[in-house]
């Protein structure tokens, strides 16, 4: 009983320092700044896994812990990861959710942890906007197909088809509809009839069949202009009108650049807007990380006409694209460049 | 038309057809004439060459994927749920070596032998851990989706490659994806009945206890049938490679219920040893041309979505009442 007794006392002694000296050891954890970052996580896109991979990159630089979980393009998931981020104690949050129906949810969330939480492209309120002007960005792109349009074929194409992508939502309405905004600018006398669209999805492969059952419902139409949400959606009626014989006098303008780059550009994309969306943790990290870090938190700018930090949209032709590298030479480039240069100054042929 | 699972036959005995299942291709071919007739009538330009090469490029793959689940289906294996990736990983593998400069044959080879591996692992899975193929090929997937993407974001076939051709070219003014499709249905729906493993798989389906008392593997049954499905979708996944531009790892998705409606509308039973491959024809072309007609019609996208799942519903309660009025 006594030698029980003592073999108790003896691990309560090395167990309470060895507690102790954990406790200070997550103590001392606490203190390192961390930064949580909820990716995208749709697999239509590869700049949705380098925006992470940029986070943490820059992070890392700064000698910060870093935590990645993924939205899986799914707003309940995109809920449950602000719920995490909470538990971890977090020191700040960016994220990228495609799906904004759960946008106020995880505000609320976070904003009830005090965690300041930067989101991408899509605005909400109580959280700091990092992004693209989505409308200025498609009325640019809009403007630009105008142009050859009016070169071309004095504006008067028989079709101009947008590639929707309704699940994006109001993105889908700034890109779509600014492009075809930007469109009428310089064809301001476009007949209402001639304008079209399809259910793309942002996906070159799934919206195909829409596109071309869009384009066998209009069996006259050759001279076609093309908008859309993404360069997916726009590849979708270019492969369309490919497999159906009518490519020849069909251009389509994209938006995000995922598809002018490289060595495998449809020669009918003529054109995207690139927001070198993987480098857009540089201006989450330069104008408003660093200062929270440093203790001078900036105001939370949360609209998209006045944000945090502005990204600019930089269109380009598909021949002024071929100077652009690839995604992930861009990704090596920018972090190699000195801290805060953007990936628009880095590579925008027309900055 | 249809193969009657009582007269199924077995290695010694050849199955007889029975001439009394025209109801099936009959209301399908009506369904399907009526469906072009409104359309043609509400849109003349319908009825034209552009409208035949949008309906028969999206036949294509689904018509091939049909034939793989069918063959699951007959067999008794109910569905194969991990088509899609097992389509987009074969696609990719078709991608990779189309990028290499492998000539076109050696491409499909590859990609029906990536599919049919696909069908090994489902096969293996089912058959040595007597587990439900419904649930095994969910789960795997759900696995195959997220290795997919971990492996790649997107891929196409190069441009000016023979695989980028293929998606692009026609014979006798219908598309060259679109031919392979309608051989492989006429011929296996021709050979399942007339070869041994194709009647083993039907009296598998039918009832496997009387298969299994006339001495068919049950085991070597199914592993023979889910592999042979990976081989169809790996051949989809060639013309799928070609056509369909840029795909990512979730591409396939939408294509799932299409091809189990087909399967379904095509009289083929989910319960197993009954069907005819030869409707597959009517029933996946019936389903291609509703989304193209919807057009015609006016109608948005996301109504083409209700009516294909209105179909698929109706689809699966025929099932179920051809399944009742066949339970003794």
């Amino acid at each position: 009983m006594m030698r029980k007794t003592l073999r108790a006392a003896a691990m309560t002694a090395v167990a309470i320092p060895a507690i102790v000296m954990a406790a200070g050891a997550a103590n001392a954890q606490d203190d390192t700044f961390k930064v949580g970052m909820a990716v995208g996580g749709n697999p239509c896109c590869d700049w949705m896994k380098a925006q992470g991979d940029v986070a943490r990159a820059l992070a890392e630089q700064r000698g910060w812990e870093y935590l990645e979980l993924s939205n899986n393009n799914d707003p309940a998931v995109a809920v449950q990861n602000a719920q995490i981020f909470a538990q971890e104690g977090v020191d700040v949050v960016i994220q990228f959710n495609g799906q904004p129906s759960s946008n106020p949810a995880v505000a609320q969330i976070l904003g009830a942890a005090n965690i300041p939480a930067i989101t991408y492209d899509i605005a909400q309120e109580g959280m700091y906007f990092v992004g693209i002007d989505n409308l200025a960005a498609g009325i640019a792109g809009g403007e630009a197909l105008g142009q050859i349009v009016k070169e071309r074929w004095n504006c008067e194409p028989d079709l101009v088809i947008s590639a929707e992508g309704a699940v994006a939502g109001i993105v889908n309405e700034w890109r779509t509809g600014g492009m075809r905004t930007g469109l009428k600018n310089v064809c301001p006398d476009i007949p209402e009839e001639k304008w079209v669209s399809f259910e793309s999805q942002g996906d070159a492969a799934v919206g195909l069949p829409a596109a071309r059952d869009l384009l066998a419902s209009h069996p006259d139409a050759e001279k076609m202009a093309v908008v859309g949400l993404n360069d997916g959606g726009v590849l979708a009626a270019i492969q369309a009108a490919e497999q159906l014989g009518r490519a020849e006098e069909m251009i389509g303008w994209g938006q995000d650049g995922a598809f002018i780059t490289g060595d495998n550009v449809n020669p009918h994309l003529v054109g995207s807007v690139f927001y070198f969306l993987e480098g857009y943790a540089v201006y989450a990290f330069r104008d408003i990380i660093d200062p929270i870090a440093a203790g001078n938190p900036p105001p939370v700018k949360w609209e998209a006409g006045d944000p945090a930090s502005r990204v600019e949209p930089c269109p380009v032709t598909a021949e002024q694209a071929a100077e652009v590298p690839d995604m992930d030479e861009r990704v090596e480039q920018l972090l190699a460049a000195p801290e805060g240069t953007t990936a628009f100054e880095l590579f925008c042929p027309t900055a | 038309m249809s193969l009657d699972p009582a007269m199924a036959g077995t290695a010694a005995s050849p199955p007889r057809l029975s001439l009394h299942g025209w109801g099936t291709p009959i209301t399908l071919l009506a369904a399907w004439l009526l469906l072009i007739a409104a359309t043609g009538i509400y849109r003349p330009d319908f009825l034209s060459h552009q409208t035949l090469l949008a309906i028969t490029f999206t036949m294509a793959i689904v018509g091939v994927m049909a034939i793989g689940q069918a063959l699951v289906a007959i067999s008794g294996g109910f569905l194969d749920l991990s088509q899609p990736s097992a389509l987009i990983l074969s696609s990719l593998v078709a991608v990779r070596l189309a990028e290499a400069g492998l000539p076109l044959p050696l491409i499909v080879v590859a990609a029906v032998l990536t599919g049919m591996a696909w069908g090994c692992c489902n096969a293996a899975i089912i058959v040595f851990g007597k587990l439900n193929p419904v649930i095994v090929t969910l789960a795997t997937n759900f696995i195959g989706l997220a290795a997919l993407f971990l492996v790649f974001q997107l891929a196409q076939a190069p441009l000016g490659s023979g695989l980028h051709g293929l998606g692009r070219t026609a014979h006798l003014g219908l598309p060259a994806i679109w031919w392979p499709m309608v051989i492989l249905i006429l011929l296996v729906g021709f050979m399942l009945p007339r070869t041994r493993y194709g009647r083993r798989a039907i009296a598998v389906g039918g009832n496997k206890f009387a298969a299994k008392a006339r001495g068919i593997s049950l085991r070597a049954t199914r592993f023979a049938a889910f592999t042979a499905a990976g081989g169809f979708v790996g051949f989809a996944a060639v013309l799928f490679a070609a056509s369909s531009g840029p795909f990512n790892p979730a591409s396939g998705n939408n294509l799932q219920l299409n091809v189990i409606a087909a399967v379904i509308l095509a009289g083929i039973s989910l319960a197993g040893g009954r069907g005819s491959l030869w409707m597959l024809l009517l029933s996946v072309g019936f389903l291609s041309t509703i989304p193209t007609a919807l057009v015609f019609f006016g109608l948005s996208s996301d109504m083409q979505s209700i009516f294909q799942g209105f179909i698929l519903l109706v689809a699966v309660a025929i099932d179920g009442y051809r399944a009742r009025r066949n339970t003794p």
